[in-house]
């Protein structure tokens, strides 16, 4: 629906002036035939190109008829395209193509592609008209269409058109009035100016920057959980305040970190090109999406700067344009040089990163390591070693010093179930075969879900008297899992099982699971039953084993929950008392037993060093047994035989407990000083960068644009069409971004200025801004834009001075109003014949409402903030809640005001209001938007609490600023909201409103209550409540009317 | 060959040049009518969607595409294999297998060992088909269904794979199938949206897979392709409720009073963006009472909750959501686009397995059997199936109880029923260990043509232009599985 005002654009032009091959030709060539007959060689047919000169056999110029290509278009039966190929061409087409041959066939190369030249500004009849070249331009080309410019649109009109341009917010009323005030000829290019040095001009100009940079605060793919990516953003504003010359906007981005002592911003400008999805799916291929990352940043980088589409040249040939698949990884190369991985993100920001600590940060992390660095300096390994060989010797043989009074049963599981606490009751394998392999105390017993052991019956307690249970476990489970079981039977479940409720120890959802234990009368009524309150510590990586736990259960005998404690690795543990009823006995003739199917889901994992005392353990016990046992265990075995936990475990007891004092100390302190280095260093923000591999990766053409298809390797390089690079120098990004800016490139200038003149304009001067090729719209008024781009290379790429250049001329300053004939003549307003009229973008919608409601938080930059969105919009299609950005809270107070271009930017489900009013949703780089005019929108509008929290907090503004009658409270309003006065007939709408609403609240304050708490922002209460919410729908009525929404 | 562009696309660019020549700038949400209105009885017709469109006669007029995310396994599910009993726990044959890429859950397991199923499959229908007894309600409806035991698809992880069957491309950026529909044909409801999709969360216990706004966005098409999400809580459609506060008087006079102003600025300007938008509050308005009226599932029978089942009475089920699917059907809703989550069973398979077809079972027999009795089932089409199959290799520990199943891309099962398919047939066979395609493969944009070729649309003809490039859903392949079409 994009492309098919082309022809009819063209038509302004066709009548006296000779064939433009470019703008009438080349499109039919280019959309019907080079897909056989043109760049891409694979497909090639008949060994025909069109996309270059053709020579005397198919065109003898002057003389259609005697024309092979002419023939064939036209011919009955061999006509080409051929019917495979779709329709044939259009009479009107076949007409073109005729005259131009009859003209002399004249051939150039497409017009992108040659550098433009500037041209000298044409004559017009009515140079009272023109202020500056542009006008020039536009209005030659409104004289040969024969139709004139439309007045100049009132000042209020202009005022705000021109405020919203540069700052994306409507002027305040003290503004208008100053500006009303100013009655000097220079009033509104005093106004630009004032607007261009605004803060809020940065922001404006970062809006449409942020969707060719795909920007979003998440990884877009799978779990999509967030990235921190806000200082890159920050820093395209800053570049725009700051007026960084375009050239520089384009280098830093590409190739800040390769500048000569490049700066910290110069970095993090190089964000650009990591603003791509990144994933890290459980299973996903490594190479697969370092190859997707690549291919992303070829697409926006020539969609952004050169207005190219490279990316149709991953897969074979571009069928349009003169970009091989060879070109396409050539350029691919310059990219490819990153210390990236393919899966990455599942924290937050993926590598390469830089770090951005606050003064404060660095010099806490500064002494944190000299501490460090001092500490482990004092710390002599080659003595520690000396003196652990010596404890060891002295302290094997003195023997293990592990608890014994009270010992009712003690399992150590090193290779079978006896008992070695004196008692003998040997454990038996009821079903299965449990394996005993490397424990935490020499072996343990590995259940496999299989296997189930019985104990007998042992430790058949009562509740009246105190016990203690201690144990190794470590499991391998996922679900609430029974550990230690010696229940009656499966109903009444009297007696007592120690459990591991769920836990999801693998893969995205790592988390611990809580550690429970019951004692039981009749289940499920008479029991206690208490779990940790927080989860056991997990596993940092899946690769890394999961991890033991020293479990101690020490029960009172009071009967009460209260009388059950545990302590995980000895310490103690806040616990819930999920139930705590128990008025009978917990004994039992069973067994105590593991891995009982019949009990529960049977144990998956390992147990070891399994102790039962008819006594409480004191801590100072429990710590003896899980620090102690193991390393006794240990102890026994010959150094080398050790595995490397155990030798860390031994060692680690040694330092902690045995070592002497000077070692326990330094040892004690590099811990912690290294436990404090690591939290701060978590705490420090990042960003994500550009970086260059010490060795860089190879790249070779991918058959198919497949990361497992290697054709030809190849070294970075530019498609043969476009200048070459400069000479000997090097191939990387630095250079690449050179050539880009060198003021002989036929495209970077250009596209720069196409995307300037839509923001102004609703539509580039070449509509198609992400396209430029052969299949792109040719530009409107190619003149026009050439002098531009000539002129924003010659003023040194002054990007403030082109926006200075085009807001203050004529022809934007025109009134937008239609006439039927303009409409019909020009409905896309290409010649512009008057001045720009659409709605205005989604950020620019919502933030109207804040501003003239006075809500607007008018901060700039720092992390996103997460405004009002409907409940459970994440949650809905969210993974879980183990990763960020699944589940939705929105900010509170004074960030739920901030401007939209701060919303948190979730890919996978972006802000709703936004995404409404046809915001992308940021997954790739977006070159312009649609403007589409739907029911969604109105809905949004009238019940969005932004937009009924800011009609509150504009009636309240009314109420209180606006004057006393209802004339003149209307007026006010309506002036924040549109910038004019309202009309007798709107007032009169509008007070007729006030009025009914006044009535209708009057008779039922609830109701207005009710209206008035929408949001977080508290009424004024001082004011008539019914009065407030009149004006409440008053306000919300004026915030929908389509001259609010719309920059005229 | 350049098979991409077609006249359709040149209707449409006149159709839109037609309607912009009236209507200036924007595209028209789903308020087609009130445009129409404006129109005349001649634009209603055009702005329906593209103008030639549908391309030759249609079968179906709509479709409910049940889309079962995680990839249900059709080892236990569909695809009978009674042989593998004799393999079970034996590793897979390198011969079958074939250096075939395998993803990075299980390619570090230093054994593939095949799993059969532990469900017992037995015989339904006039053709004797195989099932598995966690579908026994599917028993009822296999004379109506078709049965594609060969799809397969070139992903092999669930983003790039789910992202592929709804889009047509394994990277996002492209419209979704039925923003494509919406573009392509347009409304037949001019208070509905053209493409509405409902989500039902999993009833699995391991965790399950996560959803992208992607699935049902409208990719490269304007905006008011993408699919609208009617939600089981809060507001069914984002922001329809009026503040509370506000009656449906004072929501009148709001609205009159814009409508007011709006046609003074109408005249002013002589935008006629700005009627679109008078006409577009009224929509709004209208989609305040059709909405709810359409979500409101107390009128329906006990007879119709019973053939749902007991979860139909609970919001966001996939039993409600299918039952909404049959109302939005009967409303002429264009593609109804269900997404039933939970389907990822790596491990605990016996167990989640049957937990998701409890839920899932009933009601996609139910609005089978619901749809036909109501005489929608001949112009409605139905899909159902997952992004990818599962292995018949145990990923993690196999024992006689319990295995768990990796993704597996070479082949898997979906049905098809209603609008132009043909009932109670099974198209296509698989090799004996459920692994490779043996007979009529059927790849992803296959099924993605036949869905296009049911509603009347050649696949290669509805086309938009983009980048240069004429984009389809299809990209440069897709054939349509015409063995099963009537």
């Amino acid at each position: 629906m994009l492309r098919w005002f082309l022809p009819f654009a063209a038509t302004f032009l066709c009548v006296a002036k000779p064939v433009d091959f470019d703008r009438e030709i080349r499109p039919i060539l280019s959309d019907r035939c080079f897909a056989c007959h043109g760049p891409d060689e694979k497909q090639r047919m008949a060994n025909l190109r069109l996309d270059l000169k053709v020579g005397p056999d198919l065109i003898n110029p002057g003389d259609a008829t005697r024309s092979k290509l002419y023939q064939r278009i036209t011919h009955p039966k061999l006509r080409m395209p051929p019917v495979s190929a779709g329709p044939a061409l259009t009479a009107k087409q076949t007409e073109l193509i005729k005259r131009w041959i009859d003209e002399g066939a004249k051939w150039e190369l497409h017009w992108a592609y040659q550098p433009p030249q500037r041209p000298s500004e044409p004559e017009v009849k009515n140079r009272a008209w023109v202020r500056n070249p542009i006008d020039s331009f536009i209005l030659a080309r409104l004289d040969k269409e024969g139709l004139k410019p439309s007045p100049e649109a009132d000042r209020i009109t202009l005022l705000r058109r021109v405020t919203f341009d540069l700052t994306g917010l409507p002027p305040t009323p003290t503004e208008i009035e100053s500006y009303l005030a100013d009655k000097s000829p220079q009033a509104y290019e005093k106004r630009v100016a004032t607007l261009l040095a605004s803060p809020r001009y940065g922001e404006r100009m970062a809006m449409q920057w942020m969707d060719f940079a795909r920007y979003a605060d998440t990884h877009g793919y799978h779990i999509d959980s967030h990235r921190e990516q806000w200082h890159w953003r920050d820093w395209v504003i800053d570049a725009f305040n700051t007026n960084k010359p375009y050239d520089r906007f384009i280098v830093e981005q590409l190739a800040g970190d390769l500048l000569p002592n490049a700066t910290l911003d110069q970095k993090i400008a190089t964000g650009f090109n990591r603003n791509h999805m990144i994933n890290f799916e459980g299973g996903a291929i490594e190479e697969e999406y370092q190859n997707e990352y690549v291919i992303d940043r070829v697409e926006t980088t020539s969609a952004a700067f050169m207005g190219l589409t490279m990316g149709c040249a991953r897969c074979h040939d571009h069928k349009y344009d003169p970009i091989t698949q060879k070109d396409f990884y050539r350029f691919y190369a310059f990219f490819n040089t990153i210390p990236e991985k393919g899966l990455d993100g599942r924290k937050g920001n993926a590598a390469p990163l830089l770090q951005l600590p606050s003064p404060e940060q660095a010099a806490l992390f500064a002494d944190v390591k000299q501490r460090l660095k001092t500490a482990e300096a004092s710390f002599s390994e080659s003595k520690v070693a000396e003196l652990q060989a010596e404890w060891e010797t002295s302290h094997a043989a003195s023997g293990s010093r592990a608890p014994a009074s009270g010992l009712l049963t003690h399992y150590e599981f090193d290779g079978g179930l006896t008992d070695s606490s004196g008692h003998h009751q040997r454990g038996r394998v009821l079903k299965g075969e449990p394996a005993f392999s490397a424990g935490i105390v020499d072996k343990a017993v590995d259940f496999d879900g299989e296997s189930h052991v019985d104990f007998g019956n042992i430790a058949a307690f009562n509740p009246d008297r105190p016990f203690s249970i201690a144990v190794w476990v470590r499991s391998n489970g996922i679900l609430e899992m029974p550990i230690l079981q010696k229940l009656s039977n499966p109903e009444s479940r009297r007696g007592f099982e120690l459990y591991f409720d769920e836990a999801i120890p693998v893969g995205d959802l790592r988390r611990g699971a809580r550690m429970g234990f019951r004692l039981t009368h009749q289940w499920p009524d008479n029991l206690i039953d208490v779990q940790t309150v927080d989860r056991l510590p997990s596993t940092s990586k899946d690769s890394a084993p999961r991890p033991w736990y020293y479990v101690t259960v020490n029960y009172d005998g009071s009967g009460k929950a209260s009388g059950l404690t545990m302590l995980i690795n000895g310490k103690p543990t806040r616990l819930d008392a999920l139930k705590d009823r128990l008025t009978g006995t917990t004994q039992n003739e069973s067994s105590l037993q593991i891995g009982n199917k019949s009990l529960g889901r049977p144990y998956k994992g390992q147990v070891d060093d399994l102790r039962i005392y008819d006594r409480q353990l004191t801590i100072a016990e429990a710590l003896q047994l899980v620090n102690d046992q193991p390393a006794d265990a240990s102890l026994w075995m010959a150094p080398e035989k050790r595995s490397k936990d155990q030798a860390y475990r031994l060692r680690d007891y040694f330092l902690t407990y045995q070592a002497p004092e000077t070692y326990r100390a330094l040892y004690a302190e590099i811990n912690r000083l290294k436990e404090e280095q690591g939290r701060l260093d978590a705490e420090i923000p990042t960003t994500m960068v550009m970086a260059e591999s010490a060795k860089p990766r190879d790249t070779w053409v991918l058959g198919r644009g497949d990361y497992r298809n290697h054709g030809e390797k190849v070294t970075p390089g530019v498609p043969a069409v476009l200048p070459p690079l400069p000479k000997n120098a090097p191939l990387n990004r630095l250079t690449l971004a050179t050539w880009l800016t060198d003021p002989s490139h036929p495209l970077t200038s250009r596209v720069a200025i196409n995307h300037f003149w839509q923001m102004y304009f609703g539509m580039g001067l070449v509509k198609t801004s992400e396209n430029f090729g052969s299949q792109g719209d040719p530009p409107a008024n190619p003149e026009l834009l050439d002098w531009l781009a000539t002129e924003f290379v010659r003023t040194g790429w002054d990007v403030k001075g082109m926006q200075r250049l085009i807001l203050t001329s004529a022809a934007y300053r025109q009134s937008s109003k239609e006439t039927r004939e303009l409409r019909e003549r020009d409905p896309e307003n290409q010649l512009l014949a008057r001045g720009p009229r659409f709605r205005l973008p989604a950020e620019m919608l919502r933030d109207n409402a804040l501003a003239v409601s006075g809500l607007l938080n008018e901060k700039v930059g720092g992390p996103s903030v997460y405004p009002y969105q409907p409940k459970g919009l994440w949650e809905e299609i969210a993974y879980g809640d183990v990763y960020s950005a699944q589940s939705y809270s929105p900010s509170h107070g004074q960030d739920l005001y901030r401007r939209s271009m701060y919303d948190f930017w979730k890919r996978t489900s972006p802000p709703p209001s936004l995404i409404t009013f046809d915001a992308p949703d940021r997954e790739k780089c977006s070159a312009r938007r649609t403007i589409t005019n739907t029911p969604l929108q109105a809905l949004a509008l009238l019940n969005d609490p932004t937009f009924v929290e800011s009609a509150r907090a504009l009636a309240q503004r009314t109420l209180t600023q606006g004057g006393k009658d209802a004339t003149q409270r209307v007026a006010y309003a309506f002036r924040l909201a549109t910038g004019r006065s309202p009309d007798t007939r709107e007032i009169a709408a509008l007070r007729d409103l006030a009025k009914a609403e006044l009535a209708q609240y009057r008779g039922h304050q609830d109701e207005a209550v009710k209206l008035l708490s929408v949001g977080e922002s508290r009424y004024d209460t001082k004011l008539d409540t019914a009065e407030l919410a009149a004006w409440t729908t008053v306000a919300s009525a004026i915030l929908n009317l389509d001259e609010t929404i719309t920059k005229e | 060959m350049q098979d991409d562009l077609k006249a359709a696309e040149d209707y449409a660019g006149r159709l839109a040049f037609t309607r912009r020549h009236f209507f200036a700038k924007t595209s028209t949400g789903i308020g087609v009518a009130a445009l129409a209105s404006l129109l005349g009885p001649e634009a209603e017709a055009s702005s329906n969607g593209l103008t030639g469109l549908p391309h030759f006669a249609a079968k179906a007029k709509r479709v409910i595409f049940l889309h079962q995310s995680g990839a249900p396994s059709q080892v236990d599910l569909f695809d009978y294999k009674p042989q593998l009993k004799k393999f079970q726990a034996t590793e897979l044959p390198e011969s079958v297998r074939m250096g075939q890429r395998i993803t990075g859950m299980t390619s570090g397991q230093s054994s593939l060992p095949v799993a059969s199923s532990v469900f017992k499959f037995s015989q339904f229908g006039k053709n004797g088909t195989w099932l598995s007894e966690l579908i026994p309600h599917h028993g009822k409806i296999v004379d109506d269904i078709c049965l594609i035991k060969t799809v397969n698809t070139e992903a092999i992880n669930h983003d790039p794979a789910i992202t592929f069957i709804q889009t047509g491309s394994q990277q996002p950026g492209r419209p979704s199938l039925g923003s494509w529909v919406s573009y392509g044909l347009g409304s037949e409801n001019h208070n509905l949206p053209a493409f509405v999709v409902l989500i039902s969360q999993s009833s699995a216990v391991n965790v399950d897979q996560p959803l992208f706004s992607r699935l049902w966005g409208n990719g490269f098409l304007p905006s008011n392709h993408q699919g609208v999400n009617f939600r089981s809580s809060g507001d069914p459609v984002l922001y329809l409720s009026d503040p509370p506060g506000v009656d449906k008087a004072t929501r009148r006079r709001i609205l009159d009073t814009v409508a007011t102003l709006n046609q003074r600025t109408a005249e002013a300007y002589g935008d006629p963006e700005i009627e679109t938008r008078i006409a577009q509050y009224e929509m709004a308005y209208r989609m305040q009472t059709s909405v709810p009226e359409l979500m409101d599932l107390s009128k329906e029978s006990e007879a119709t909750f019973e053939m749902y089942g007991p979860d139909s009475r609970k919001p966001g089920s996939y039993a409600a959501n299918c039952l909404l699917a049959r109302r939005l059907a009967e409303r002429g809703v264009r593609f109804i686009q269900l997404y039933k989550r939970g389907w990822d069973q790596h491990n605990d398979l016996p167990r989640d397995l049957a937990l998701q077809c409890k839920s899932v079972d009933q009601p996609s027999a139910a609005l089978i059997q619901d749809l036909k009795q109501r005489g929608l089932l001949d112009d409605t089409l139905v899909v159902w199936g997952g992004e990818f199959g599962r292995t018949v290799y145990c990923q993690g520990k196999l024992t006689e109880t319990n295995y768990g199943r990796d993704h597996h891309p070479r082949c898997f099962t979906m049905w098809m029923a209603g609008g132009g398919v043909k009932p109670g047939i099974s198209h296509g066979e698989t090799d004996d260990f459920c692994y490779n395609v043996a007979s009529d493969p059927v790849h992803v944009h296959d099924v993605q043509a036949t869905v296009l070729q049911c509603l009347g649309v050649d696949h290669k003809r509805l086309t938009f232009q983009f980048q240069g490039r004429h984009f389809r859903l299809t990209d440069v392949s897709g054939e349509v599985v015409k063995p099963i079409l009537v």
